[in-house]
């Protein structure tokens, strides 16, 4: 490899569409979502912080950053150290696999579909273990209720997932992107499993209806109570990152991810503006729906996922298993 | 508006559309509505205050005739009955205050209004007597 | 499994008052219930002993900010009781429009609460916007958004203009289409429904029991309001119905409290148009006769009762307050534990605390603590009526 090729290598990763544009998009999308959920209920939302207040999720995050590292007493000081960083550099990651500026990602291989799937997966584990690892009473039940939600939308969500895949013949997101040049998935058979999929990114998310391993009123924070300063300012970025890389994702398989019409030559800023419109398209709908909900319970999530979803998404295998 | 699919006996999933719907239509309303929240120090002419509302207390001095009566139905001790020149007069210390009024309906003369002025906050002990 | 306790309280985001419930869970089913009211003493009864009755209406409003207009009717009508006079029936009338009025306040805000326990913040966001109209119309007529003070001794504060009543009917028009709304919302929402029915079941009999009152006992299908029961200012010739549910579960508390705010609405109205000339309000002296008076009311959270004694001077020998909140802690143990098949989740507990509409810091009572041996107790009624046949003798 060239040092030029290496050099161009190296700024996609770090700085577009890698870290630094990934960092900005995540910090962007969480000023979309509270200044949209604010709109929805008549309220302001952010405000003083630059223009709009576009600016409040950075001042959030240096505010968090800036703060007294609290480590109490008792906790399993390495998980309560590690997990903060195993989830940023997860969820990173994971946004690496999304094709933002042209039809793969930055990182593009035959199956990185799993991966993606995958590495959600560990997301749920690693709150999980940022529960336990704090031991804390409100922590572990908040940790316990993140596992038992993972049960309840995990197999919509890998169905609905799969059903993608068996539509493009293929299992690199690549190939699911080129399919989808003549027809969005989410016109054609696909509808349902989009539905499917909101929902449980609503609930990797743990966002309103499903927000109950941080329940407020219930939990206080749940698994994160014990989180302050810098590994909380992680967290929550990672949450966000998190949230770019599910409405990528969903944008990605349902509505044709950075494809539309194009001038040519141009194609990489084209696909980047198409990838970000369509993505808080989805970001609007989950923001929508985070508005209409009230909390579940722990069970009635299970029973949800399970009655509604799982039948949902098998309907979808079957639609799109006769059509194949 | 309802969804079902049955199998036989079964139903193996059913969903009432129309019930979201009353909540999502009033969402998509406030979208297009202007926002309920005042500003509240950068739109102070959006405040509205009522005709009669209990805020800082003014005090006429001419036409109070020291009969203290005032005095005996404040229930925090805000009045403090002072002589000067022209006999008593109550002196009224804000920071206990509490804006029930009582003075202003006992006063034979009409001597205590309380005004619409709301911000009371000071810095300074003293800008909270009223003399 | 193994169980373990977890607090509630004293200090929670979600339960803004000062109460302890010590829950003890088994994985997320609560299997047992301790609680502790005793954080908060404000020693409001001593110190209205020390203030003529006259001051004491301004503290007496404080006991708790948003049934303020309760306590203060309840305490202007218990002190009258000491006067023999008759009191105007324009004030009478007026009295029950503020009463109604901070009654809708209350409700509203409680509507919004209660959305924001189960996780629905929309439905807070909105009633509490909506509940602004109520507060300005308050502010208008009494002078302030929440310590009204409008119910005096021997009257009220002021009168109503025919403007401002005109303004107060146009507002209740739309208190009136958000309410149907809010019941249309409540009976339609999925998920409302899923996390309020079945949950926090208080059977009558428990609710007869535990002597339950107010929104709690009424949604368990018991007709009992003291407006209707006993009525007091003007509710004998103002006419409303006594709204019951009968499923006994928060579903139920829901629903009477927002039909409650369409009867408000409706008594308001009646007010209005009936409303008596006259004077409203007539002086009465500093001192009131010796003697004792009792009197409830029905404040937004169900049966408030005052006592005064007096010995002809001007400052209550005794004053005693026992708010609502007090009367319902008995039927919250009862709803909070688990039994059979009727489960009880720690995510239901803010709800079904919640729904009692708790309002903890007027309601700490006494308990003895004797410092030098490090013990801590209560006495029951009949042990205090034995020391006190003492003390007599
Ligand atoms: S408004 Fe009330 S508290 Fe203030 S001075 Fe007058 S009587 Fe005293
Ligand atoms: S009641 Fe009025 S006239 Fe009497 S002392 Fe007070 S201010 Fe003066």
């Amino acid at each position: 490899m060239s040092l030029e090729s290496y050099l161009i290598e190296m700024l996609k990763v770090l700085v577009f569409p890698g870290f630094i544009f990934i960092f900005i998009l995540a910090l962007f999308y969480e000023w979309f979502d509270r200044k949209f959920y604010a709109k929805l209920q008549n309220r302001v939302g952010p405000l003083y912080a630059g223009p709009f207040g576009i600016l409040q999720p950075l001042a959030d995050l240096i505010k968090l950053l800036s703060k007294e590292d609290i480590v109490p007493k008792g906790v399993d000081r390495m998980l309560f150290t590690a997990a903060p960083l195993f989830s940023l550099t997860l969820s990173i990651f994971a946004t690496l696999l999304l094709p933002i500026f042209s039809y793969k990602g930055i990182l593009s291989f035959e199956g990185d579909l799993v991966i993606t799937v995958v590495l959600l997966t560990f997301l749920c584990i690693i709150t999980f273990f940022a529960g336990i690892a704090s031991y804390n009473r409100f922590a572990i039940i908040g940790a316990e209720r993140s596992f038992l939600q993972l049960i309840g939308y995990e197999i919509p969500l890998m169905i609905s997932v799969v059903s993608v895949a068996l539509n493009a013949h293929s299992l690199s997101i690549q190939n699911i992107v080129l399919s989808q040049k003549n027809m969005w998935y989410i016109l054609g058979p696909n509808i349902l499993g989009f539905i499917v999929f909101l929902f449980a990114a609503q609930a990797e998310l743990e966002r309103i209806p499903f927000d109950l391993p941080e329940a407020e009123q219930e939990i206080i924070a749940g698994w994160n109570i014990d989180y302050s300063g810098r590994r909380l300012a992680m967290f929550r970025l990672a949450k966000n990152i998190e949230l770019v890389f599910l409405c990528g994702l969903a944008a990605t398989l349902f509505l044709g991810g950075p494809l539309g019409p194009v001038v040519p030559g141009y194609e990489a800023i084209f696909f980047t503006i198409y990838f970000i419109i369509k993505s808080i398209f989805v970001l609007a709908i989950l923001t929508i729906v985070r508005a209409l909900f009230a909390r579940l319970r722990i069970d009635q999530i299970v029973s949800f996922s399970w009655k509604y979803l799982l039948p949902l998404a098998i309907i979808q295998f079957l639609i799109v298993r006769l059509i194949v | 508006m309802e969804i079902s699919i049955t199998f036989g006996y079964h139903t193996v999933f059913d969903c009432e559309v129309d019930r979201v719907m009353s909540m999502l239509s009033e969402l998509l309303k406030n979208l297009f509505k202007k926002r309920a929240t005042v500003l509240y120090p950068e739109e102070k002419d959006k405040v509205h205050v009522p005709e009669g509302y209990r805020g800082k207390l003014e005090f006429y001095r001419e036409k109070c005739i020291g009969c203290t009566l005032c005095y005996q139905v404040c229930p925090s001790y805000t009045i403090e009955i002072i002589t000067d020149e022209k006999g008593k007069r109550p002196v009224f210390n804000l920071a206990r205050c509490t804006y029930c009024g009582q003075c202003e309906d006992i006063c034979p003369t009409k001597s205590i209004h309380l005004t619409k002025q709301f911000e009371i906050i000071s810095l300074d002990k003293k800008d909270l007597v009223v003399k | 499994m193994s169980t373990f306790d977890i607090p509630i309280g004293p200090q929670h985001p979600a339960l803004p008052e000062p109460l302890l419930l010590k829950l003890e869970v088994e994985g997320e089913s609560v299997v047992g219930v301790d609680f502790d009211v005793s954080y908060m003493h404000r020693g409001i009864e001593k110190l209205l002993e020390t203030k003529t009755y006259f001051q004491g209406l301004p503290l007496v409003e404080r006991i708790c900010g948003i049934c303020n207009a309760a306590h203060g009717l309840c305490y202007t009508l218990n002190v009258e009781k000491l006067y023999d006079k008759e009191i105007p029936s324009r004030a009478q009338y007026l009295r029950v429009v503020v009463e109604e009025l901070s009654r809708i306040h209350s409700h509203l805000l409680w509507l919004g609460v209660a959305a924001f326990e189960i996780g629905f913040n929309t439905m807070f966001m909105y009633t509490w916007r909506d509940r602004e109209h109520v507060m300005d119309m308050l502010e208008a007529i009494t002078g302030n958004r929440v310590t009204t003070e409008y119910s005096q001794i021997g009257g009220v504060r002021r009168d109503i203009s025919p403007e401002l009543a005109e303004k107060l009917l146009k507002t209740m028009d739309v208190v009136e289409e958000r309410t149907k709304y809010y019941i249309k919302v409540a009976l339609t929402e999925p998920t409302i429904a899923k996390r309020t029915q079945g949950v926090g079941y208080l059977s009558p009999e428990d609710a007869k029991a535990t002597c339950s009152v107010g929104p709690v006992i009424r949604a368990s299908g018991i007709k009992f309001d003291v407006r209707a029961d006993d009525p007091y200012a003007a509710h004998d010739e103002i006419p409303f119905n006594v709204i019951t549910y009968d499923s006994c579960d928060v579903f139920g508390r829901i629903i009477v409290r927002a039909q409650e705010l369409l009867e408000c609405v409706n008594m308001i109205r009646y007010a209005l148009k009936n409303l008596p000339s006259g004077p409203f309000r007539i002086k009465l002296p500093m001192k009131p006769n010796a003697g004792e008076a009792l009197t409830r009311v029905e404040a937004p959270r169900g049966e408030l009762l005052h006592y005064t004694l007096c010995e002809g001077t001007p400052k209550p020998y005794r004053y005693k307050v026992r708010t609502p909140t007090l009367a319902n802690l008995g039927a919250l143990r009862a709803m909070l534990t688990s039994k059979g098949r009727y489960v009880v989740n720690i995510g239901d507990v803010p709800i079904i605390y919640g729904s009692i509409d708790p309002c903890i810091c007027c309601t700490a009572r006494v308990q003895f603590i004797d410092v030098k041996k490090g013990k801590a107790w209560t006495w029951t009624l009949d042990e205090i009526r034995n020391m006190s046949k003492k003390v007599k003798a």
